[in-house]
């Protein structure tokens, strides 16, 4: 693969402005949906530089969650929550820091590729900069352009087609191309949520490809289905699940290896060894 | 998307061709085959039916129009058809047949009409088609001048100009409407949804008589052209608005989301992300809106009256505007007269078609059309 | 600011009451004034169609509170003498919508069912432009064509009509009375305007019918007309009564092609012989009399619009409400 060189060379050279990563710690976080409670007093530590994640089946609130950790839960007109979020200490929902300033530190990468149809792909890493009126001189857009995609891996298959449409790329192009957008704004967390689930057996692999090479730089935390996925790319992982006609709630967190091979709880045995969800 | 190719498909194609007989004699099934005793039923009984209409028009009764002919041949020919069905078939399937018939039937009268009147209009209007039409006025033109003499720039520059006055006014604000109803939203958004909706169904009259009401009676306006792109702009605003907020509807949800979560505010997402995305939608919206009011005339002849001569100024005094100098001459005894009256609903036709077209191509367009100034300019960057 | 002590013990210890928040989004000045802008705009729509009609109240007023109630009674229009009512214009007005929408809701039911369900895919697309082109013609156009090429030929057919036809008193013609310019030339000519009107709702609202029931249909065996019988008509009932409601409002509220045909009668009996010479409407008495009028006169065209406007709003309501209601009501899950 001939992607190899540019890595190592990345490797070798981290980009020096890139801000440090930091940490999300969850406190007795509880949602709703209107008077439907999703999600119930979680609690959860999502250490720098490191890859957390979220597994569970489905509708037990690991979206939610997500959603809640880039406030992105509060578009939906009628949801509510309790508890706080922390960014390296700092409340998310309470503090002085502007909802916008929080979302450009928190990045968030989504279930289905969505880059912006109406822009190149060049257009689309920068969006970023564009979208929150940033000036950036020629040279530093064409420089970022460059680092962000080929820390998204996809440099060099996009390289000769960088004033093509968007969405003329493959579908993991394209995710790999978000994850790119995602990182232009120089994010400190970023936020996966199934990144890979519209995703062929190929492109998945290239996106875990991905996640390893940006997990030093910027603390990322993934939803899952995919339970050998989570695996792979985790240090930490949380197991939510919901009772019929509960909220969702944390079962078992903690190191990724523990959490897989001895589980505390057996029904995190269960889940993971594919017995239910 | 995945986008699986697997091996396997390769080792087929090879095991395939290695058994050549198996494709030679391979033969495609027509799935849309025509049933040839159908076919002799309708041939049959359209000749049949001829025959019956000869008989009783010119054997039996005297009076006969060719439409009356037709009409008469054709409930002779739809009864053939379902006799010769139910004999052939059964009832079931004569019934499908006479069905199929009577759907094509619709469908062929409902292109009829189009074709009627492009090609009358076409054939009216190119007589009076000369240059001078374009360049100059009517105000030399008396009741027996040739069409060469005068023409109708005057009406032509009207108007222009109050089209343009009306999309002044109502594209912004049709635009910021549909941006209200989709992207903002709120209590009111549905109250306002409706009357929009309502305003689409004033009829074109009541919109110059308001203009009249207000801007010339209650204001002290003058008739002009302004006043005439006023009433426009009100019937312009709901088409507008209307189009575009299908059109923002179609954007996916996502990637307002994406914005979002790129720390971008509303405003931002809407004017960087939505609104390039349904681009080709509202330019449509627009030109569908202008296509809409151009050829409106009721409104103007209680606005702007008409005028002979050229007034480039759409602010001070009457004005004419092509549909007025259409209706205006087409009124007149004089030959020349209506005969340059259809040169101006050919010359109307014509920019309605183009509109159409236009809106079309540009419509069809998706999201990821990158357009030849936009590539240059990112290649001079150093993007593309 | 609040700082967590990350030493709190996690598991187990949960607060007695949680406190529930709605997280306030505090949107920057730009937001704020494009929320204000758009919402503006909204509000600038609604109140100009009060405006609208407003104004035409006002300025009706005086003719409105001297005619009183005769004004929908009255049938001549001499507002200088006296005597001037929409009795004859309103009726004018709804005849020729009806005979437009006689003919135009048949033919668009059955052009709009043979573009979505017999048409061959190649001419489909075509089709759809076509009508939407035709949809995009001014009528003064279908007025002057109709004028000078239709109504030569269909003045024999009324003839014809009358005389064969003529045991049926509304379609008995007097002796001598002629022909041409009659309501039922006018509505013709509206019908041919409309048609694409509803023949692009009437499709719309067929393209939807459940294509999962239409092939289950098609797998029981049922012939084509089956299907369009059993599953699409059922289906689109709302949306044909709704298209045929948004042609009543367009036929209603049509000025200058009506105005292009007609020799205007205030003459009930007249009026309602629509084979005969003479027909009148709303808009085109509007358009007729408008630069001739004094200000007495402006102001009782302007109750006539009113009464105009009214009008269509109510269709359109009524339209808009079918078809909302068909859309929403009568999808069916597979």
């Amino acid at each position: 693969m001939t992607t190899i060189e540019h890595e190592v060379l990345d490797l070798n050279n981290p980009a020096p402005e890139l801000p440090p990563s930091s940490s999300l710690t969850a406190r007795g976080v509880s949602a709703w949906f209107g008077d439907h409670k999703v999600l119930e007093r979680v609690n959860l530590d999502m250490p720098a530089g490191e890859v957390t994640a979220l597994i569970g089946p489905s509708g037990c609130g690991k979206s939610t969650f997500l959603r809640i950790l880039n406030r992105m839960h509060e578009l939906v007109p009628s949801a509510t929550l309790s508890g706080t979020i922390a960014l390296d200490g700092d409340d998310i929902y309470r503090g002085d820091i502007p909802v916008t300033e929080m979302r450009r530190r928190i990045g968030m990468v989504f279930q289905k590729p969505n880059p912006f149809p109406a822009m190149t792909v060049s257009e689309n890493v920068i969006a970023g900069l564009k979208l929150s009126g940033v000036k950036a001189t020629k040279s530093d857009r064409r420089d970022l352009v460059e680092s962000c995609l080929q820390r998204a891996g996809l440099w060099n298959e996009v390289k000769n087609r960088l004033g093509a449409a968007g969405g003329a790329l493959s579908g993991g192009q394209q995710q790999r191309l978000c994850i790119a957008r995602a990182l232009a704004v120089k994010p400190s967390v970023l936020l996966m949520d199934e990144p890979c689930s519209a995703l062929d057996p190929t492109s998945t692999r290239r996106i875990e490809e991905t996640i390893a090479e940006i997990a030093h730089e910027v603390t990322i935390v993934i939803v899952t289905h995919n339970m050998q996925q989570a695996h792979r790319v985790s240090n930490t992982a949380a197991f939510f699940l919901a009772g019929e006609g509960e909220p969702g709630h944390i079962v078992e967190s903690g190191d990724t290896e523990t959490l897989f091979t001895n589980p505390a709880d057996p029904r995190t045995l269960d889940y993971v060894n594919g017995r239910f969800g | 998307m995945p986008n699986l190719t697997t091996p396997d498909i390769a080792t087929t194609n090879i095991e395939m061709t290695a058994v050549p007989d198996l494709i030679e004699t391979e033969q495609r099934i027509g799935l849309r085959s025509i049933d040839p005793t159908a076919v002799f039923a309708v041939v049959g009984a359209a000749f049949g039916a001829m025959a019956f209409v000869w008989l009783l028009f010119t054997q039996f009764t005297a009076a006969g129009t060719n439409i009356g002919m037709f009409v008469v041949w054709y409930l002779v020919f739809i009864t053939m058809i379902w006799v010769i069905g139910r004999e052939q078939y059964d009832p079931v399937r004569a019934r499908d047949l006479v069905a199929r018939v009577v759907f094509w039937s619709a469908g062929l009268i409902i292109v009829v009409p189009m074709i009627a009147i492009a090609t009358y209009t076409i054939a009216k209007g190119v007589t009076a088609l000369t240059p001078n039409f374009f360049f100059q006025d009517q105000s030399r033109v008396g009741p027996l001048s040739p069409a060469r003499v005068g023409g109708a720039s005057q009406a032509i520059v009207g108007t222009l100009e109050q089209v343009a006055i009306a999309a002044i006014i109502s594209v912004p604000l049709g635009i910021l409407v549909a941006i209200y109803l989709n992207e903002v939203g709120g209590r009111l958004a549905r109250v306002v949804r409706t009357i929009v909706d309502a305003m689409s169904a004033i009829p074109s009259i009541v919109a110059g008589l308001f203009i009249f009401a207000s801007f010339i009676l209650a204001f002290g306006g003058q008739l002009s052209g302004f006043a005439a792109g006023l009433a426009l702009a009100v019937l312009m605003l709901p088409t507008v608005t209307r189009t575009t907020e299908v059109v923002l509807r179609l954007v996916p949800g996502g990637l307002r989301e994406a914005g979002l979560a790129l720390g971008a505010t509303e405003w931002s997402t809407t004017r960087h992300v939505v609104l390039p995305t349904a681009r080709s939608g509202i330019v449509t919206a627009v030109i569908l809106g202008v296509a809409r009011v151009i050829g409106e005339t009721a409104p103007l002849l209680l606005t702007t009256l008409g005028a002979v001569s050229m007034n480039w100024s759409p602010f001070e005094g009457k004005q004419s505007a092509l549909p007025l100098y259409v209706y205006r001459l087409f009124q007149l005894p004089q030959e020349v007269a209506i005969q340059r009256a259809w040169t101006g609903a050919l010359v109307l036709l014509i920019l309605v078609f183009v509109l159409f077209v236009t809106a079309r191509i540009i419509g069809g367009r998706g999201p990821g059309h990158i357009s030849r100034f936009r590539r240059a300019r990112l290649a001079r960057e150093g993007l593309a | 600011m609040q700082v967590i002590d990350p030493s709190i013990a996690l598991e187990g210890t949960t607060p007695i009451e949680e406190e529930r928040v709605r997280p306030v989004t505090r949107r920057t000045g730009a937001d704020r004034a494009f929320r204000l802008t758009t919402f503006g705009a909204g509000t600038l729509t609604l109140v100009l169609m009060g405006v609208i009609g407003l104004f035409l109240l006002v300025r009706s007023w005086s003719a409105i509170s001297a005619a009183g109630l005769s004004f929908f009674t009255t049938s001549a229009w001499q507002p200088d003498g006296g005597a001037f009512g929409i009795a004859a214009v309103l009726l004018g007005t709804f005849l020729i919508a009806f005979v437009a929408l006689g003919f135009a809701v048949p033919l668009a039911a059955g052009g709009a069912l043979f573009i979505t369900d017999y048409a061959p895919s190649k001419i489909k697309t075509p089709l759809v432009w076509l009508v939407d082109l035709l949809a995009a013609v001014p009528s003064l156009i279908y007025g002057l064509w109709g004028r000078a090429y239709l109504q030569p030929k269909i003045i024999p057919i009324s003839e014809w009509i009358s005389t064969h036809l003529g045991f049926i008193p509304f379609l008995k013609a007097k002796p001598g009375a002629g022909f041409a310019a009659s309501t039922f030339i006018a509505g013709v000519v509206v019908a041919l305007m409309v048609l694409p009107i509803c023949t692009a709702v009437m499709r719309e609202v067929f393209s939807q019918a459940p294509a999962g029931e239409k092939e289950g249909a098609l797998a029981l065996g049922g012939t084509r007309w089956g299907v369009v019988r059993d599953v699409v008509l059922p289906f689109g009932r709302g949306g044909m009564v709704g298209a045929s409601m948004l042609g009543l409002g367009r036929a209603l509220g049509e000025t200058i092609a009506v105005t292009l045909i007609i020799s205007p009668t205030f003459d009930i009996t007249r009026l309602t012989h629509p084979l005969e010479t003479g027909g009148n409407s709303i808009a085109s008495l509007i358009a007729l009399r408008f630069s001739e009028s004094s200000s007495f006169g402006i102001s009782a065209l302007m109750a006539a619009g009113l009464a105009l406007f009214v009008i269509t709003l109510l269709v359109n309501a009524v339209a808009s409400l079918v078809v909302s209601r068909s859309r929403s009501g009568a999808s069916t899950e597979i």
